[in-house]
């Protein structure tokens, strides 16, 4: 047991000490940190900064006057002809032109606009719903529908759903921020099995082809080497693992506070207002107003001790299930390039796993689909944390944690046996034939 | 002190050793030779407890060979190898760690060691930075650091410049003074033929040969002299007392090897030829552990 610890030991120091795991676990955070700062930022700016300014010629008397500016978008009707327009555009400081051709209203067409630069998607699809709602409006107005109860007609509803826990107790949750967790949880999981199984791999394949394999089991043996390895380099994840998410908060939280002034926050602040004012005018601001409300409520709402806590414990079990299997085919090559035709048999499972996930269980995290690969050790990893914002009834959970240390103990055995003829062997092709006759070899 | 017996070891199509036995004296140095693939490393395997036989037992100190051994056994594999990425002095703290030393006395050794054989100021130093012969002091000082009863070297020799190989054989000598018991393992036995006291002999699994050096070497004497002299004799007067099997001359002289007959000694030689030339020299021709190998394993190979 203490030649375990000394094991461990070494694998951990001699990888937290390295540099590049030092540049890794400070550097990405302060990446996400940013990331998100800056689409942050952007996205304040887009909202808030956009403004163009569009002459109208309208020819269509209907429409006249009747398109109302905001603070993104100014509509100015000018009395001057298309041509004319189009051509002192570029000296002029309008952005646009917009032509509004008389048409019937029942099958509107002609409208064009023209920019010294190619109009976004937004810009294009704003300006289209806001003459559909006036050609709407028009409609109505001809139908006998007066202007006062046209006004009442605009409502905004939110949708709040709640999700009844087997307590009885309401929570609020939202399809939208369960989705981003699950996301998340399931990329990491992914990145974190691959990454550090791949890096037991290595290891094994280091002590190989540096030769100092025979040294160390002449003084231990070949099992304590591998579960020390295995072992010292899940605790480099975890190591990992904790530093990012307490770096991630540590930095967020003093770049919220120095960088953010208060004008700021007003300013934000007031254009979400502004958004929710102008629901029916502005359709994709309210729309993502809306779920971010929702999604901070809900946030509140699901159980981050619980989730962490799962996580770790779904990362520790899939990593040790996955890492035994890189560690036997470590053992049966003499350098990376050869272990290509065992990897695929060992990261199929994880891809499928991973992409499934991904696509069919945040759909219908109930499903049977959803529940099989939940429980099934080779994908329950991955599976079981994406599923688990959704809400996961406890014994699924138990019986997935269950089943899932069976599997690691099942995987750890076999590749134990593999391991131990593997390690002796050099300068030979190994096929999957031979690993099954190691595997068969008595002590 | 150690006592193989009747081990067996069988791989999936071949058998690596076949009934072999052994008896190692406390003290001695004892030489485990054999062409490449003989079985010599299936052996030491199993005597430092990283594969078990199939059937046979080893004794140690008159024990079953058990996990308290290890730390009673250095074992320096052919395929020797150091962590390339770890500072040296860690590294062998690390090995000799893992043999049951605790921090304080393994630096202790260490620094001692590191002291005598010139690597002071190696400590902090990298594998990648060494060059080959300095990375096999440096497990040189890790196998027998934990000052182990039995030291198992797998071709000590191979790889070694002349002035290191003679720092460490002199490194052997010592700790074999001081008590340690040597297994030597090699197919190169000009190596190692000074050294050994005793040598077994494996070819193809089993066991050919066993015995002490001296004793091997006597038996496999067979009355054949060197003989260099100056002058002419009459040969047909040899007959009925030796045989020349090649001659020479060179610059005047002549060299010629004789084989005596059945109990006619080497004083009978000279007075036969004493009367007639000027003998310059008499050797006896002994033949070394190479030739004996060599006869032997072609032996085994016709019969």
């Amino acid at each position: 047991m203490n030649k375990i610890l000394l094991i461990i030991r070494r694998e951990y120091l001699s990888r937290v000490k390295k540099k590049s795991f030092i540049i890794m676990t400070f550097l990405t955070p302060l990446l996400i940190a940013g990331i998100y700062g800056l689409i942050g930022y952007f996205t304040y700016k887009g909202i808030s900064d956009t403004h163009d300014k569009i002459a109208v010629v309208s020819v269509n008397k209907t429409l006249k006057d009747q398109l109302s500016s905001d603070k993104n978008i100014e509509y100015d009707y000018v009395n001057k002809g298309l041509d004319e327009m189009k051509k002192s555009l570029k000296k002029s400081d309008y952005d646009y032109v917009l032509y509004l051709p008389e048409f019937d209203l029942k099958a509107p067409k002609g409208v064009e606009l023209f920019g010294s630069k190619q109009a976004g998607l937004s810009l294009n699809s704003r300006i289209s719903k806001d003459i559909e709602e006036l050609i709407r409006n028009q409609k109505l107005k001809e139908s006998g529908i007066a202007q006062s109860d046209l006004d009442q007609l605009k409502t905004s509803v939110d949708i709040e759903t709640k999700k009844i826990a087997d307590t009885g107790k309401e929570e609020s949750s939202s399809a939208g921020a369960s989705t981003i967790i699950a996301f998340i949880a399931g990329i990491l999981m992914f990145m974190f099995i691959m990454l550090y199984g791949i890096q037991v791999m290595r290891g094994v394949i280091e002590e190989k082809t540096s030769r100092i394999i025979e040294v160390m089991i002449s003084s231990v043996k070949p099992f304590q080497l591998m579960m020390g390895k295995i072992i010292g380099i899940a605790l480099v994840g975890l190591t990992q693992f904790i530093l990012w998410i307490v770096l991630t908060l540590t930095i967020s939280t003093v770049a919220v506070t120095v960088l953010v002034d208060k004008a700021d926050v007003k300013k934000i602040a007031a254009s979400a207002q502004n958004g929710s004012q102008i629901t029916t005018g502005t359709p994709a601001v309210s729309a993502a107003h809306g779920p971010m409300m929702d999604i901070q409520k809900s946030l509140a709402g699901l159980d981050f001790g619980k989730i962490v806590s799962v996580f770790i414990f779904f990362f520790i079990g899939g990593y040790l299930f996955y890492s035994a299997l890189y560690a036997a085919i470590g053992s049966a090559v003499d350098s990376e390039t050869e272990t290509q035709q065992f990897m695929m048999p060992v990261m199929m499972p994880l891809l499928l796993g991973y992409a499934l996930s991904l696509s069919v269980v945040t759909n219908d995290p109930y499903g049977n689909i959803a529940f099989w690969l939940s429980m099934i050790p080779f994908t329950s990893p991955i599976a079981m944390v994406v599923r688990l914002p959704y809400g996961v009834p406890n014994w699924e959970l138990a019986l997935s944690m269950v089943i899932l240390v069976a599997g690691f103990i099942g995987t750890v055995w076999i590749a134990s046996r593999i391991y131990r003829v593997g390690i002796l062997m050099y300068g030979k092709k190994t096929t999957f034939k031979e690993m099954f006759k190691w595997f068969t070899y008595k002590n | 002190m150690l006592s193989v017996k009747n081990i067996v070891k069988q791989y999936a199509s071949h058998r690596a050793l076949d009934q072999v036995s052994l008896e190692i004296e406390r003290g001695k140095i004892f030489g485990l030779l054999g062409p490449n693939g003989a079985g010599k490393t299936s052996l030491i395997r199993i005597i430092t407890q990283i594969t078990a036989p199939d059937s046979g037992e080893v004794l140690f100190n008159g024990e079953r060979l058990n996990a308290n051994h290890i730390s009673q056994i250095g074992y320096l594999p052919e395929e020797r190898g150091l962590y390339k990425k770890m500072e040296i002095g860690e590294q062998v703290l690390y090995l000799s760690k893992l043999k049951g030393l605790s921090t304080a006395e393994a630096t202790k050794r260490i620094k001692f060691w590191f002291e005598k054989l010139e690597m002071a100021g190696w400590w902090n130093k990298k594998v990648e930075d060494l060059s080959k012969g300095m990375q096999q002091k440096v497990q040189f000082v890790a196998t027998i650091l934990h000052q182990p009863e039995l030291i198992i070297l797998d071709e000590p020799f191979s790889g070694f410049d002349p002035v290191n190989a003679d720092i460490i054989k002199n490194e052997i000598l010592e700790l074999n003074k001081q008590g340690a018991t040597f297994i030597f393992s090699t197919h190169r036995m000009e190596s190692v033929e000074e050294l050994c006291d005793h040598i077994a002999l494996i070819d193809r699994s089993k066991k050919i040969l066993d015995g002490g050096v001296d004793e091997i070497k006597a038996t496999y004497r067979n009355n054949t002299y060197w003989v260099e002299y100056e002058g002419e004799y009459n040969a047909a007067s040899a007959k009925g007392i030796f045989e020349v099997l090649q001659t020479e001359n060179v610059k005047g002289k002549t060299l010629i090897k004789v084989q005596l007959q059945q109990d006619k000694t080497a004083n009978e030689v000279l007075s036969l030829l004493l009367p007639h030339v000027a003998i310059h020299r008499l050797d006896e021709v002994i033949p070394t552990m190479n030739d004996i190998f060599i006869d032997k394993v072609k032996r085994q190979n016709y019969e």
